[in-house]
């Protein structure tokens, strides 16, 4: 049985290089891309997102990992399509219209990715049309929204009614998170949760679309 | 101005608010007035006046210097809130700064003009406002944290394009932030207010801090003392404000500035924070101002609470402190009256010793509310 202790410490510590050569070594060894995702590159992932959780990482760390994660995953994608490797789930990912903070919606993306879910990330400034256009395209599993000024938030309801109105609010479950952005809110405006942090919104992702 | 005059307020307890942005907003045309410098000047005025302070704090506005350096550096104006620099601009960008700046913008002429506004017509003391050099670098970047990292790792600009990058941002960044931070002293400044929210534990790592890197004060700290040296130049009193996140270390760096008032998130105890800050310096803050646009997320009680507790605790640790807003209150359509409620609640609130309270955040669905010790 392969093991992928090295290729997970590598992400875990953000190593690109290692990880990228970690993973090189395990296909020359005819070792399956979804395996690597699997054993490899998203427990390491997991085990970031603990470290954060528990103040032992901060978002810098994160993103180092992220990036190490990310270059992974540019390695073995090709291999997992021909392979029939399908992800997780689907998420279109933005911060709201008027809102330039994209840190946390970067680390939510960051950890969806090595939670093995597919991102299309719409980036931050996000008109509620935008968010329409992409579930209508991607038709993801989720629409995850991010605010960080209380004047920006009230664009995510913008974007619930806009899904609603589009007739795709029950093809979608809506996430929100942000600064501002409470539990309360989230039952105001009719998202269907509302996550503290990026970890939290993964965990509550893969809880709601377990993997087969 | 002297430091006096901040300590004597923290005295007297003095309270107010980051308001001008809700003032702003009961005008029937704020995008014009953020753009007129008398306009801006009288609303800066009417805020103060309401909330009985002598302190003009200008308009909390974070994108003026990004744009007037993007404006420099021939980047479209409707393109500036959302570009980065894709690569360093290189000396020639450094060139164009240094070679004399231009007429400024529109939205830092109006600053420039509110701050002169104040100090021409009015009684109160005008305080000018900019972002801080770190926070607009971050601006500058699409990711600057990576970069950040790669530097407190020990990668130098030499070694690495967006290490280097970083460190140009900031070069031009600084360069920008003096030419406002002197407009607005020449104009009639008695302080300025310096807005550091990013320099924080989300942009620097307290891990690479603990193992020895020098990078906050190589990146933070340096940066802010070149834009306090311009002010103690002229006689003219720093206000550093820092919302976000922060460890005892990063408070301990702002304190060197040797602020006259330190203004900090409610993220932090500032009674604990007050072993570490020395007593010349005030503390100011840090009621969760960002959550009053909801009654669901905490009452006008709770802010009452609150503000009593804060107001005890800093009492018993013995140093001057201004009680207020974490940040700039910002008004929230809709939630305009219920945000001013809150604020009008914590200026006006009589406290009598210590009352039961629980903290925003702290203990959320229990019960039992927690006694102030």
């Amino acid at each position: 049985m392969a093991d992928y202790e090295a290729l997970r410490q590598a992400v875990i510590t953000g190593k690109v290089a290692q990880a990228k050569e970690h993973i090189q070594a395990a296909l020359g060894r005819g070792e399956k891309a979804q395996a690597i995702l699997d054993e490899g590159l998203i427990p390491a992932m997991d085990v970031v997102g603990q470290k954060f959780s528990r103040c032992e990482y901060y978002v810098p760390e994160m993103l180092i990992a992220g990036r190490a994660m990310q270059a992974g995953i540019a390695l073995i994608r090709p291999l997992l399509a021909e392979g029939g490797g399908k992800p997780r789930g689907k998420v279109v990912l933005g911060t709201v219209k008027g809102d330039l903070h994209d840190i946390g919606k970067n680390l939510v993306g960051l950890m969806l990715q090595g939670g093995g879910f597919e991102v299309v990330d719409l980036g931050n400034d996000v008109k509620p049309e935008r968010f329409v256009e992409a579930v209508q395209k991607n038709q993801p599993n989720f629409v995850m929204m991010s605010a960080l000024l209380t004047t920006t938030m009230l664009s995510m309801k913008e974007t619930v009614d806009a899904l609603q109105k589009a007739g795709l609010r029950q093809s979608v479950r809506v996430a929100v998170g942000g600064a501002p952005v409470t539990q309360r809110f989230c039952e105001e405006i009719g998202a269907d949760f509302y996550a503290a942090n990026a970890t939290g919104a993964v965990t509550k992702a893969k809880e709601l679309l377990p993997s087969a | 101005m002297n430091r006096q005059f901040y300590l004597d307020l923290a005295r007297a307890g003095h309270r107010l608010p980051i308001g001008v942005d809700l003032v702003l907003h009961e005008q029937p045309n704020p995008e014009a007035i953020v753009r007129d410098g008398q306009a801006l000047g009288q609303v800066v005025a009417e805020t103060a006046r309401r909330y009985r302070t002598p302190l003009a704090i200008a308009r909390m506005d974070l994108q003026i210097e990004k744009a007037v350096l993007l404006e420099i550096l021939g980047v479209p104006a409707a393109e500036a809130a959302h570009y980065h620099f894709p690569t360093d601009p290189g000396a020639a960008a450094v060139a164009r700064l240094a070679a004399g700046l231009p007429p400024v913008n529109l939205g830092l002429q109006a600053q420039i003009d509110a701050v002169g506004y104040i100090a021409a017509h009015t009684d109160l003391v005008p305080i000018g406002m900019t972002i801080g050099p770190f926070s607009l670098m971050t601006k500058l970047l699409k990711d600057p944290i990576t970069p950040l990292y790669m530097a407190g790792s020990g990668i130098m600009a030499e070694d690495d394009a967006d290490v280097a990058l970083v460190g140009r941002a900031l070069e031009l960044g600084l360069r920008v932030i003096l030419f406002s931070v002197a407009a607005q002293v020449r104009a009639g400044a008695k302080a300025v207010f310096m807005a550091e929210p990013a320099a924080s534990v989300v942009y620097v790592s307290p891990n690479q801090i603990q193992a020895g890197s020098d990078i906050f004060e190589r990146y933070v700290i340096a940066a802010d003392r070149q834009v306090k040296a311009l002010l103690d130049r002229h006689g003219v009193d720093l206000i550093f404000h820092c919302c976000g996140e922060l460890n005892e270390y990063m408070v301990r760096q702002f304190t060197t500035l040797e602020p006259v008032i330190l203004s900090l998130g409610s993220s932090r105890r500032l009674w604990e924070d007050a072993a570490v800050v020395p007593k010349h310096i005030v503390l100011y803050g840090n009621l969760p101002s960002k959550h009053f646009y909801s009654d669901a997320v905490i009452t006008t009680e709770q802010v009452e609470a609150q503000a009593c507790d804060l107001l005890y605790r800093m009492g018993r640790a013995g140093h001057p402190f201004i009680l207020g807003s974490e940040c700039d209150i910002l008004h929230v359509s809709g939630s305009g009256e219920t945000i001013r409620k809150k604020v009008a609640a914590f200026l006006g609130c009589r406290c009598e010793g210590p009352r039961p309270i629980r903290r925003y955040g702290e203990g959320r669905g229990t019960e039992q509310d927690t006694p102030a010790q």
